[in-house]
């Protein structure tokens, strides 16, 4: 529960209580908590200083309480665990005490110190202490905040209409909000649409889809934006205003699907959806099912240009419904929340010259196949090779193409194929159970429910699997059979097999335009290319923008089953913000101070989040505080100190580098350590018992782009041995991009570093992932040989040289 | 990549492919241009050899390309030029 808040006034004395954890003996048994007790008392502002076995537990909590009301204490700090663990705790208590959570702060001594100095425990109470002193210099400039409250509008877009965006769609709309269901193509269903059977159950794909495809086109609460593409996404989670082009289709909705019109159109061409295998005209219908269940003209094909030479459709269509006069259309949208379901490519292997793919008719990949097995393909179910059009005898899948292997494809398994294959592989037993099938295969994987199953039913029926991919695929000119040679990597042989077909079992890779998208709402993509969710385990649909939300393909390769899970998770998700009607912003963003700033606009350059705009005319920067994700680089980049970020503010940070620094600077190693990777590695090099020197203390701040040359200097100038500046590797940013900001401001300082002259080594970089506590503590390790080589004079030559930033 | 369409659709013997023929009277064109300019499949261009009225008539670069749409045929203001569709 919430209690009456009472703000410290500016003038009012600065009370801090400070509580000293045991942890049982997590802490205790390498830190002497007592003494570190004795000594925070001595420290300026605080009025009371506890050591106790258990700060979290109730008791704990309600001592604190307690003494916040007896003591009027105003700040608190504890020195325990990692804020990443217990400080929504501990804030929570203070709250509940009607003291400000911002008032609140943590010092790390067990993660960052009890935990990684196991055997040295005069050195860990040392730096324990410096961690208390750290805490509490900062806390003594904590400041109340209030948390901007915006409103969520109650509407929804999904981009992408396949099997995810169509279930995201159904679901919110029988929530009860209005969903706006955007597809780049003429009809939604996606990929889902034109395969033929799905695994493991073997049911057919478009008879379990179209029900859900005209649910989507008649549903009330959607609106199908077909033949559209979402062109601008502005503001922020809650409030985004979207503009949609909408591409003209010239046919109007009072098209009935007859197809008189197709049947006179003099122009063929090859049909996408059958991947080229059958024909349509320029006014088609992409397939059968199609939703909307309207005709479309191609005008890239059409012969009418800029004035009409053929008008065989418009005279055939009796409800007159063929116009070419349609424009394109801009529509704006204002919604408060966004599903990305925009799905993914197949791999094409042309590439790959040893296969022989679109050299020998009788290669096909498996989409090829999808459309020649179902019984409204090319062939009619007949699963015929392109060369005679005769029924193979002998047919092999080739696994894993343009999967698992960096050199000819992607690096990462596509997740699918291996089931895929064993269903096409039935589906060929079940038409034709004389077929002899082989499956060329690294490995398979059968992982999911009911998968095991299939496989085994796959070998049961003949199936034989040989783990080993061919070398080479040859033709035979004469019968345009195909001779596969390679490896059985399980027999140790050669083998040398002639096959009537072969079926290219093709991987997923990212939208060649995704990079569109990920551009329009700031997403982040992992090095595979797919975009990146919040949090691998706990936010798995969730991205770092606000209100924006992934499901299917685009988040990474993955089955129907999957994606329709992911699709419901993310249209709950979306959900929750849009049924609460408003969302609380963590006050961690900046404030603009109008005196100092010159309307340079270099921190509306480096915002990841398009947040800050400085317009030179109005003579005004202003942060839009929803949108921004209070990474601070804007604050680093300021070079005239007009930017304050809240509750990092620079007087802070100062504050802790000169507590860091007070004693023995010469031997230490101030390291500035961004919240999600960094610091949680470290924390994670802590949970491991990873022993490191003693040397570091650790400043947290949101982002690396937060740190400013300015801190760096001030540590030198403080005297410190060692400076380290931890983010997140390149391209796995929290912040999109603004690690970039890291590199480029510490490459400047080196370079500055060099020209005063002074030792380059003690300013490091380092990109440490949250699971790469090994590598925090290997470079604490062999930072320390820095630290123990430097010697005093280059020491007061840099406290010289950076006087100025003291 | 987005999907590589590259064979020949397998239907095309059941799709009605219409062929044409072409006819060009020479001698009633005056060379105006029009049937060359306004074709969409691009099955036309000047001939090098002039008629007895000093006009370049059109001459056939590729029949085959000819969609039947007959709009040679419409704008032509001399009738020089006939579309017919060959019996197959």
């Amino acid at each position: 529960m919430k209690a009456p808040q009472s703000s410290p006034k500016p003038d009012e004395e600065i009370r801090i209580g400070v509580y000293v954890c045991h942890c049982g003996l997590n802490i205790a048994g390498s830190v002497d908590c007592e003494e570190v007790a004795k000594f925070a008392a001595t420290l300026p502002h605080v009025v009371l200083s506890k050591d106790n076995r258990y700060t979290c537990s109730d008791p704990g909590q309600e001592l604190i309480k307690k003494d916040i009301k007896e003591h009027k204490l105003n700040r608190v700090v504890v020195a325990s665990c990692s804020p990443r663990l217990h400080e929504p705790t501990f804030r929570r208590t203070c709250e509940e005490a009607g003291l400000n959570k911002y008032l609140f702060e943590m010092a790390n001594i067990r993660e960052h110190c009890s935990w990684v100095h196991l055997y040295e425990k005069e050195k860990a109470t040392e730096k324990a202490k410096d961690l208390v002193r750290m805490a509490v210099a900062k806390a003594a400039l904590l400041q109340p905040q209030e948390e901007l409250v915006v409103p969520v509008t109650r509407k929804a877009l999904i981009i992408g209409g396949g099997v995810a965006g169509i279930q995201a769609a159904l679901d919110l709309a029988d929530t009860g909000y209005k969903v706006y269901l955007v597809e780049k193509e003429p009809s939604i269903g996606g990929r889902m649409a034109q395969i033929d059977k799905t695994f493991p159950t073997m049911d057919c794909s478009i008879c379990i889809l179209a029900p859900k495809m005209s649910d989507a086109g008649r549903h009330p609460n959607i609106e199908l934006l077909t033949n559209s593409e979402v062109t601008e996404v502005k503001g922020y989670i809650g409030n985004f205003k979207v503009k949609v082009l909408k591409k003209p289709r010239y046919v109007t909705e009072e098209c009935t699907a007859c197809g008189d019109c197709a049947s006179v159109c003099p122009v063929i061409a090859p049909n996408e959806f059958d991947v080229g295998l059958a024909s349509r005209h320029a006014i088609y219908m992409p397939f059968a099912q199609a939703v909307p269940s309207t005709y479309i003209i191609d005008r890239s094909l059409c012969l009418n240009e800029s004035f009409i030479v053929c008008d065989k459709c418009m005279n055939a269509c009796e409800r007159h419904t063929v116009n070419f006069n349609m424009l394109p259309e801009t529509v704006e949208l204002d919604v408060g929340t966004i599903i990305a379901a925009t799905g993914a490519d197949v791999f094409d292997p042309t590439s790959l010259m040893s296969y022989g793919y679109t050299e020998f008719p009788n290669v096909i990949t498996s989409l090829e196949f999808e459309r020649l097995i179902n019984a409204g393909g090319p062939s009619g179910g007949r699963l015929i090779r392109p060369s005679d059009m005769q029924i193979p005898k002998t047919v092999a899948f080739i696994q894993c193409v343009g999967s698992r292997s960096a050199k000819s494809g992607h690096l990462y398994c596509s997740n699918v194929c291996c089931m895929n294959t064993i269903k096409d592989a039935l589906l060929i037993k079940e038409h034709w159970p004389e077929t002899k099938i082989y499956v060329f295969y690294v490995d398979i994987r059968a992982y999911g429910k009911g998968f095991e199953e299939l496989y085994k039913r796959a070998k049961e029926e003949g199936v034989t699997f040989i783990r080993g991919l061919p070398a080479e695929i040859i033709e035979d000119g004469r019968t345009n059979n195909l001779v596969l040679t390679g490896e059985n990597t399980l027999r140790r042989d050669l083998y040398e097999i002639s096959v009537g077909m072969v079926i290219l079992s093709i991987g997923i890779e990212p939208r060649q335009d995704s990079d569109v998208i990920q551009r329009l709402l700031t997403l982040s993509k992992t090095s595979d290319g797919f975009f990146m969710e919040a949090h691998p385990k706990l936010k798995p649909v969730d991205t770092p923008t606000g209100g924006v939300f992934l499901a299917g393909c685009a988040e990474s390769p993955k089955d129907i089953k999957d994606s329709v899970t992911q699709a419901s998770a993310s249209a709950a998700r979306a959900s929750i913000l849009m049924a609460k009607g408003k969302v609380t912003v963590e006050a961690l963003t900046p404030i603009v101070n109008p005196e100092n700033c010159q309307v340079c606009g270099l921190c509306a350059r480096v915002c990841p989040y398009n947040a800050i705009t400085a317009d030179k005319e109005l003579k005004k920067t202003e942060v839009i505080e929803a949108a921004c994700a209070g990474c601070g680089t804007c604050g680093a980049e300021c070079p005239f100190d007009a930017i304050t970020m809240r509750h990092f503010t620079d007087e802070q940070i100062y504050a802790q580098i000169d507590a860091a620094t007070e004693q023995n600077a010469d031997k230490k190693i101030v390291a500035f350590c961004c919240n999600w990777c960094s610091y949680a590695g470290a924390d994670f090099a802590g949970v491991s018992r990873m022993q490191y020197p003693t040397s570091v203390r650790i400043i947290r701040t949101m982002c690396s782009g937060r740190v400013a040359p300015k801190f760096v200097e001030r540590a030198f100038a403080r005297g410190v041995a060692a400076v380290l500046v931890a983010g997140c590797h390149i391209g796995d940013c929290h912040y999109i991009n603004a690690n970039y900001q890291t590199k480029r401001r510490v490459e400047k300082l080196w370079k500055k570093v060099e020209r005063l002259e002074l030792n380059k080594e003690r300013l490091q970089l380092a990109w440490i992932s949250a699971a790469e506590g090994e590598r925090f503590a290997s470079k604490i390790k062999e930072m320390q040989s820095i630290v123990d080589k430097v010697s005093k004079e280059e020491i007061e030559k840099s406290k010289m040289l950076f006087k100025k930033a003291r | 990549m987005p999907l590589r369409i590259w064979r020949e659709p397998l239907d095309l013997d059941k799709t009605k492919v219409r062929r044409a023929e072409i006819r060009i009277i020479k001698e009633r064109c005056r060379g105006c241009g029009f049937c060359i300019e306004f074709c969409p499949k691009d099955v036309l261009e000047v001939s090098k050899e002039p008629n007895e009225k000093g006009a370049y008539p059109p001459k056939l670069v590729d029949e085959t390309r000819c969609a039947l749409c007959s709009f040679c045929q419409t704008v032509c203001p001399d009738v020089a030029i006939i579309t017919i569709e060959k019996e197959l």
